[in-house]
């Protein structure tokens, strides 16, 4: 295989080297894998890892050009009966093919949610704006690469960490005999700059299970900048953020966040795909949990009976490719299934197609689209009131190709508990 | 309160036995490593290789899977499972009193029990004679290998039919179950229909690759057999098989409708209740993304597969142990024993597996179950070559028939 001439190489030298021989050639990755199934341009997860790894050296990547096809959604390692780490070969491998040192305008934007929502928070009206005008958007398209119909959340004007000020802390409170549970919430960038009235609905609804709730230190979890080939940000946005969380997990505090994909990124992509490596990566990856995790696993195991209100709502539950990489199923269903008169049905989809920043690049959109159609037309003749899912970037994309509006689960448990609305605080739901 | 199982492993067996455990009132949670074989499956229920089961089950071992089974278990297995197919529109022909001699993509026949409608009609019982279509866009399926197969059997095919698909220029060859996607619209069809219709004059009986349609396959034959004017049949392909994910994804479907919690990518390791003086498990622990996450249940079946499949691990140091409890499998210490002198004939090695007792619990060889509650079903239970004796889908569905059954009583 001759290397294509694009490749910036060394960028990977410093990972794991990933052995492909455990790897029998069954396919069962290409069967299962989103993106292969709707466009050729893809030959598929196994063609391009394990089987182009047969000829990758450290010094010698061999990457094909085609692997930039890969979302990311890590199906193909999950479902691999033999432990091969797909998905992570190909997101290493996408990183060789990275076009030059510097990112473009517009992955530099994608990659950076915090930075983005920083400076467009003092000229919002402007870029509300902006964002809705079909004139600009398509301009954005043409100029940038930035997809036209591809839906964006709204900046909040007040991220979570100032309306929730009380509960930011440099440090566990010190305390002595509070028998109350309690976690430290990694809010992510979507929580905090984009969806801060979902921080306050989670700390509610902690709180009114007897949590007591902590805003540890914490930057962007660095996801975005790798899948956008920027490892060495991702890296140092890694590092701190394993400083700022470390002293709760050293205390046996859980972390705990609404976003699958921040929690996958502290879990396991930190140590599976940066390469990071030492006690203090794996105690975060171990002590981090999903929202619905620690409920079901770590706060009310067996399930109590919670007396939860009845919601009358039928709603299209769909799993995230990012939870579904955590490797713990979908517990958010165990609890949505003890709601009184919620008529639940249950996505079968691997992935809505978005991947966080994939479908929204114009390159990408229109597989994304192809993706995620089964789900949408699901939603659809299903004639749901809501599709559940649990990532933000999953229900930004679902809303704005369904037209049926999304919601995280923890808003139906907030219902079901009763919980006095977000107005409280000066927050609504858009 | 209802009864809680654990079942282990996503193929045939463990996806059965937990759409069976969850319909009848049961919290289930099916985990699974990987995403199961049937991906890799032909898609037929394969119960003995000549069919004649009803008069060889007395003459099998007492420890073989079927013979603990038995009949009746294996009747309501099987009937049960053909319900369920189809429920999801996926109809089977299939009997316990007679078998389907079908053409398999090298030309050779496979006798079975049960198969997909759309295979069934591939009969070679049918004096009818057959033409094979050749798909340029499947490069995994040759019709001239077919042909050639058959023909040698005495087989009377007639020709072979290039049969051009309706579709864009691709820059790489299709797999299977893409073309299959293709087949479940119904505009695609149309576009078939009239492409090939004017090269099947003549032509009766048409042979193709198992491709057409995944998750509509029902209306896409019964459609393609109205339009094109012959009689389709199906001949599964080499992996990912389209007839054995059709079967996969429909029993997913109808577990997560039926309520079980289904979790995909941990491995498992076993966990023994340390209240029970080590007479009973308790659940499993999954090696998850993050930490290791705890599942308790009150019965945990094995569905983990056999030799093959990552049932049981046999290590450098000369263990050999089941892989979820490290449970011990009983092998020949010398491992020359295992493999027989030539291929095609029974292998040693692929007998090995749990001994379980009449309950399908796997047990000593005295028979005494290691735990109360412990059951296994499928390949991992020892005592059957499955390829050898054509009996690997029977044995699935039998076993974790009756182990549901031993479970949840």
């Amino acid at each position: 295989m001759i290397l294509p001439s694009q490749t910036t190489p060394k960028a990977a030298a410093s990972l794991p080297f990933y052995d492909s021989d455990l790897c029998v050639k069954c396919n069962i990755c290409t069967a299962a894998c989103p993106v292969s199934g709707v466009t050729a341009l893809f030959p598929g997860p196994k063609a391009v890892g394990p089987q182009m790894g047969r000829y990758w050296q450290p010094a010698h990547p061999a990457v094909d050009p085609a692997t930039t096809w890969c979302s990311g959604c890590g199906v193909c390692s999950r479902v691999c009966p033999h432990g091969v780490p797909v998905a992570e070969m190909n997101i290493v491998s996408k990183a060789e093919l990275r076009p030059g040192p510097r990112l473009s305008l517009r992955d530099w934007g994608l990659s950076r949610p915090a930075e983005v929502a920083r400076w467009m928070r003092p000229i919002l009206p402007l870029a509300r704006i902006a964002l809705r005008s079909a004139v600009l958007r398509r301009l954005a398209d043409g100029l940038f690469g930035l997809a036209a119909r591809a839906p964006l959340p709204d900046v909040a004007e007040r991220p979570l960490s100032r309306t929730r000020a009380d509960l930011v802390r440099r440090e566990p409170a010190p305390r002595a005999a509070d028998p109350r549970p309690r976690v430290a919430f990694f809010h992510g960038c979507s929580t905090e700059d984009y969806e801060p009235w979902l921080g306050q609905m989670t700390v509610q609804v902690l709180e009114n299970l007897g949590v007591e709730v902590e805003i540890p230190p914490q930057v962007c979890c660095g996801l975005p900048l790798q899948s956008n080939h920027a490892f060495d940000a991702a890296r140092q946005r890694a590092r701190r953020n394993l400083a700022g969380l470390l002293p709760w997990v050293e205390r046996g505090i859980p972390i705990v966040g609404t976003s699958t994909s921040c929690t996958l990124a502290l879990k396991h992509d930190y140590r599976a795909v940066l390469g990071l490596a030492g006690a203090e990566v794996d105690s975060v990856s171990e002590g981090t949990y999903d929202l619905f995790e620690y409920l079901v696993h770590v706060l009310l195991p067996g399930l109590p009976d919670l007396r939860l209100q009845a919601v009358p709502l039928h709603v299209l539950y769909h799993a995230p490719c990012q939870l579904r990489s955590h490797r713990i199923g979908s517990p958010a269903l165990q609890i949505l299934r003890a709601i009184p008169d919620l008529r639940l049905e249950v996505s079968q989809t691997e992935c809505c197609g978005v991947a966080g920043t994939y479908g929204l690049k114009s390159e990408r959109y229109q597989v994304a689209v192809e993706v995620g159609r089964e789900l949408f037309v699901q939603a659809r003749t299903a004639g749901v009131d809501r599709v559940v899912t649990d990532s933000e970037t999953c229900r930004w994309w679902i809303e704005g190709h369904s037209g049926i509006p999304s919601i995280h689960p923890v808003e139906l448990l907030a219902a079901a508990l009763g919980l006095p609305d977000l107005r409280r605080y000066g927050m609504s739901r858009p | 309160m209802s009864k809680s199982l654990l079942v282990i492993g996503a193929g045939l067996a463990g996806l059965f036995a937990s759409v069976l455990a969850a319909r009848r009132g049961a919290s289930v949670r099916l985990i699974a490593e990987g995403r199961g074989g049937l991906a890799l499956s032909h898609g037929c229920i394969d119960l003995w290789r000549d069919g004649e089961l009803r008069f060889s089950l007395a003459r099998l071992d007492r420890s073989h899977p079927l013979r603990l089974a038995g009949w009746p278990a294996l009747e309501s297995a099987f009937a049960a499972f053909l319900e369920i197919m189809h429920e999801a529109r996926l109809p089977f022909a299939g009997s316990l009193d007679r078998v389907w001699r079908l053409p398999t993509a090298l030309g050779a026949t496979h006798i079975t029990s049960g198969a997909p409608v759309s295979l069934a009609s591939g009969t070679l019982d049918d004096p009818e004679p057959i033409s094979i279509g050749n798909l340029p866009a499947l490069r995994d399926f040759s019709a001239e290998l077919v042909a050639a197969g058959l023909r040698s059997q005495g087989v009377d095919v007639r020709g072979i039919v290039e049969l051009e698909l309706p579709q864009p220029r691709s820059p790489r060859d299709l797999y299977p179950q893409e073309i299959a996607d293709l087949f479940d619209d119904p505009d695609y069809r149309a576009q078939v229909v009239s492409a090939w219709k004017p090269k099947l004059r003549g032509v009766r009986r048409l042979g193709l690759p198992a491709v057409l349609g995944r998750d509509r396959a029902l209306e896409a034959f019964a459609s393609l057999e109205q339009d094109l004017g012959v009689a389709p049949f199906e001949i599964p392909t080499l992996p990912p098989s389209v007839p054995g994910l059709r079967i996969e994804r429909a029993l997913r479907r109808l577990a997560v409708e039926a309520g079980v919690d289904l979790i995909e990518g941990p491995s498992v390791r076993g966990e023994v209740d340390g209240r029970s003086a080590g007479k009973r498990v308790s659940g499993a622990v999954g090696a998850t993304a993050g930490g290791p996450r705890g599942y308790r249940a009150h019965a945990v079946l094995l569905a983990t597969g056999g030799a093959l499949h990552g049932g049981w691990l046999s290590f450098a140091n000369g263990e050999v142990q089941e892989a979820v409890f490290g449970l011990p499998i009983e092998t020949s210490e010398d491992r020359e024993d295992w493999a027989a002198p030539t291929l095609y004939q029974e292998q040693p090695f692929a007998r090995l597996g749990l001994r379980v007792d009449a309950r399908f619990r796997p047990c000593d060889r005295r028979g005494r179950p290691f735990f109360e509650n412990l059951f296994a079903a499928g390949g991992l239970v020892a005592g059957s070559d499955r390829t050898f004796e054509g009996s690997r889908q029977g044995i699935d569905l039998a076993s974790a028939f009756a182990a549901v059954e031993a479970a949840l009583s």
